[in-house]
């Protein structure tokens, strides 16, 4: 970080995200709906990010251990009087996709010693796998558990001969000792900003979707520009009455079900989720 | 140096509080040390100041303050290409051939019939040995096996786009210098070789200069200096 760049960007610097209006002149910003009502746990969506961001597939011992490297893991809950007593208990689970919140006010962020995850401009909390030197405070800090760690030379192992060649071009394979995470499939953001950049435009709603939200069968993951008013993410955000800025929803109003997750956490995530209805009379 | 390590013997077994104590006895310097002590503080402080700027990518043939060598190795291509017939004497324009450089990340070796669509007509030269052995490639329906000369590491993202955009298009500078940023002036090479350290700091060296928003333009603004934009 050079003077200049401290001099010139001193409201990024000297303010404590997210402020109000943080992304009024930004041309991006990245955020998600999920609504669970809509998520069936078919575990699509976490196929979809093996396939398009080169994870390992580590092998039943090693997730046993916990060392799984799914970017977006369905996680199963059963609420109060929910569990069935029956011969089949896991039915009437309730699916919950977590993956990278993207927080505005990130924990993971001020602990890296080597500053290699930082708030990018257009909103993300990036991950410079190079530069990380796998001090793993990141992912000790991190409420929601969505960083991985990669405790063996995958690359070596995950994808024998001929699989190598299904690897996405786009994505680093990391190698032994960084961190990982769910990146809002940066890679397809950059070449469709690169393609509207050269067009002189901004990128168009739904011109590009991460491959979650490609893959969801359910159209369960809206994904979009927050930065713009008139995108389908910006509009359901304000219908829920969630506001980036604010950790208290306002949820007076009927019908409205969208929230986040720890959010008492002050992370301020980026990823808003719509409560799931249920009928218990039925 | 003897002679230190018994001062220090004697302070150390000895301790005396009232003559300064323990360290006071360990430290004390002769004035030879304290001379040629505040030489040694001189010499360092004047090597900050006067230290050889950071260039990297220096001339051709040196190497930069970091070890880096500036004149990458010699790539062995199968057929010696020479880059300074076709750009330096015919001034052919880079992106006749690297077609990909205007819209994609990569600028793209050309096919063989790229080579085969020109070379067809010119029959002067088909009596050269290059050019026979391009002949041998197409005749074997073969791909030539060029190899790759500015080859940057996995976790790094160059745009040719966004720069060929930017400088030739908008700007409208010659393509042998827009290229030439990096390349270096390729039109005067056979086959190509790198001359750029096209390491990150000599990457943000050009990213952190003000250029001209816009042609005419007095705003200036410097590349973009986001982590994310370049590595992945």
């Amino acid at each position: 970080m050079s003077l200049s760049n401290l001099i010139q960007n001193w409201d990024s610097f000297r303010k404590r995200r997210p402020y109000e209006d943080q992304y009024k002149d930004a041309p991006y910003k990245w955020a998600m709906v999920i609504d669970l009502d809509s998520c069936i746990g078919c575990n699509a969506c976490t196929v979809a990010c093996y396939a398009e961001n080169n994870l390992a597939v580590v092998g039943k011992e090693r997730f046993g251990k916990g060392q799984a490297m799914h970017w977006i893991r369905i996680e199963r809950y059963w609420g109060e009087g929910e569990a069935l007593e029956t011969e089949f208990p896991e039915r009437g689970a309730q699916y919950l996709p977590m993956l990278c919140q993207q927080c505005e006010a990130a924990p993971c962020e001020p602990v890296c010693p080597v500053g290699a995850t930082h708030h990018s401009p257009d909103g993300l909390n990036t991950q410079v796998y190079n530069r990380c030197v796998g001090s793993r405070y990141c992912s000790a800090n991190c409420p929601y558990k969505v960083r991985y760690f990669n405790w063996w030379n995958y690359p070596e192992r995950a994808w024998p001969n001929p699989l190598e060649l299904q690897l996405n071009p786009d994505v680093t394979v990391r190698s032994k000792g960084v961190m990982e995470k769910c990146t809002f499939c940066m890679q397809r953001l950059r070449a469709g900003q690169d393609k509207a950049k050269t067009a002189g435009r901004l990128l168009a709603d739904g011109e590009v979707l991460t491959a979650c939200a490609q893959a969801c069968p359910t159209s369960a993951i809206t994904f979009g520009n927050l930065a713009d008013k008139n995108s389908k993410v910006a509009r359901m955000w304000k219908n829920q009455q969630v506001d980036l800025a604010k950790n208290a929803q306002d949820k007076s109003e009927e019908g409205v079900r969208g929230y986040r997750i720890l959010e008492d956490l002050n992370t301020y995530p980026s990823i808003v989720y719509l409560e799931r209805l249920r009928n218990f009379a039925a | 140096m003897v002679g230190g390590s018994v001062g220090y013997r004697q302070g150390f077994h000895h301790v005396d509080e009232a003559a300064g104590g323990y360290y006071g006895r360990n430290f004390r310097m002769s004035h030879a040390k304290k001379i040629f002590l505040w030489f040694l503080m001189f010499w360092m402080g004047s090597s900050l100041v006067l230290a050889e700027p950071f260039v990297q990518g220096g001339p051709i043939g040196s190497q930069t303050s970091d070890g880096y060598d500036a004149l990458g190795p010699v790539v062995e291509q199968p057929i010696e290409f020479p880059h300074n017939r076709h750009a330096g004497d015919m001034k052919i324009n880079c992106m006749y051939c690297h077609t990909y450089a205007r819209r994609s990340n990569v600028s793209g070796i050309p096919r063989l019939d790229k080579c085969m669509g020109c070379h067809n007509l010119i029959e002067g030269v088909k009596d050269r040995p290059r050019i026979k052995k391009l002949f041998e490639y197409w005749e074997n329906k073969q791909p030539i096996p060029w190899k790759k000369v500015h080859d940057l590491p996995d976790f790094v993202r160059f745009n040719h786009e966004r720069h060929i955009q930017r400088f030739y298009f908008q700007e409208k500078r010659p393509i042998r210098e827009t290229c030439g940023y990096c390349h270096g002036d390729v039109a005067s090479m056979t086959t190509a070789r790198r001359v750029k350290a096209l390491s990150m700091g000599w990457c943000i060296s050009c990213h952190q200069k003000d250029h001209l928003e816009k042609v005419g333009s007095s705003v200036t603004s410097h590349g973009p200096n986001d982590c994310w934009l370049c590595h992945k």
